[in-house]
């Protein structure tokens, strides 16, 4: 039976970051699966899913991946991976939405967002912010993938975001997400 | 006359480019009867003859398969080219011989495409929002290209500066 381990990794960004995060997980024996990386600014940062060689855990991974990339100044987290959770799944024809929020910036508007989806069973899936905006005028933008189980409760989470506008000062859209299949 | 299993990715035969047709070849009303076939016992609105095993350039398109959809029913074409598209639109696809998998791709809102009927004739059509999608989806097919190689972001493209 396969393993598997979550890798996550980062460091000041420059040419070669994910060759050698890559080369030290071939090396190890590790098959690199789903990813996802980032730069947040000036710091690259990555996610990986990796099935693991025989008669290795990923604190034998952690540890060997720590000795490889710490003095390349990458900081390297690893944890096992339930085997339900690395599970390949079909795509599921989950009703998905894509929710826009943005305005001046101020604390709060993550949490409140979240909470408001959380309340109404809305399960985040992807999710990207971004301050952009003068020095002086900094705006918050945020872009979140949802799923919901029933498309029925889109209505009742649109309403309560609709009603987190005029207490967060922000603009928002939630629209269902476009995708077809040909 | 049959239905065909539509090919999967890495069948390398999505990855081939396709030969034109004369429509007044009998095989090629074969490969028209066989993509017609499949697409009736399939969930999606269009199929292009390469994803059932027919390296030649023909399409159906059947927009009115989906809910809410009629663009100009079914539609079969051979040779066809896309002539002409405006209005860029980033668009999240998917493709039946990529299953479980979607990206978001740069699209086109209309488009002008022209082909032949299966009797011969020119047949030239404006197409507008999922039908013209649809047609530009199937005629990349014919050219060995997937919605893989035309993938702008993985995820989204707010945040993409222009360069």
């Amino acid at each position: 039976m396969d393993h598997f381990a979550i890798v996550t990794a980062f460091g000041q960004d420059r040419p070669g970051i994910v060759a050698l995060m890559a080369d030290s997980l071939y090396q190890l024996g590790c098959n690199i699966e789903d990813t996802c990386m980032t730069r947040l600014r000036g710091e690259f940062t990555m996610m990986l899913m990796v099935r693991l060689p025989n008669g290795t855990d990923a604190d034998t991974l952690a540890n060997r991946l720590t000795t490889a990339m710490t003095p390349h100044g990458l900081a390297v987290l690893c944890r096992s991976m339930p085997d339900g959770a690395a599970a390949r799944q079909a795509a599921l024809e989950i009703p998905t939405f894509m929710l826009s929020v943005y305005g001046a910036d101020h604390p709060g508007i993550v949490a409140q967002v979240a909470r408001t989806v959380a309340h109404h069973g809305g399960n985040i899936t992807d999710m990207n912010t971004r301050v952009i905006g003068s020095g002086d005028a900094p705006v918050y933008v945020m872009v979140l993938e949802i799923q919901l189980q029933a498309a029925q409760q889109a209505d009742q989470l649109r309403q309560a975001l609709e009603e987190l506008k005029p207490l967060l000062d922000v603009d928002l859209t939630f629209r269902p997400l476009e995708s077809v299949t040909f | 006359m049959a239905i065909r299993p539509i090919l999967l990715y890495p069948h390398q035969g999505l990855k081939s480019k396709t030969a034109a047709v004369v429509f007044s070849d009998p095989a090629v009303q074969t490969v028209v009867q066989d993509l017609l076939d499949t697409l009736a016992a399939s969930p999606g609105v269009a199929l292009a003859a390469p994803q059932i095993g027919h390296p030649v350039q023909v399409i159906v398109v059947d927009v009115s398969r989906k809910k809410g959809e009629t663009g100009h029913g079914l539609t079969v074409l051979l040779n066809p080219i896309i002539l002409a598209v405006e209005g860029r639109k980033i668009l999240r696809e998917g493709c039946l011989s990529v299953p479980d998998y979607t990206g978001n791709v740069l699209r086109h809102q209309q488009a002008i495409v022209e082909g032949l009927a299966p009797d011969g004739r020119v047949i030239t059509m404006s197409t507008s929002g999922f039908e013209a999608l649809a047609f530009q989806h199937e005629v990349d097919h014919l050219n060995g290209t997937l919605f893989l190689d035309r993938i702008q972001s993985l995820s989204t493209d707010l945040f993409r500066r222009k360069p």
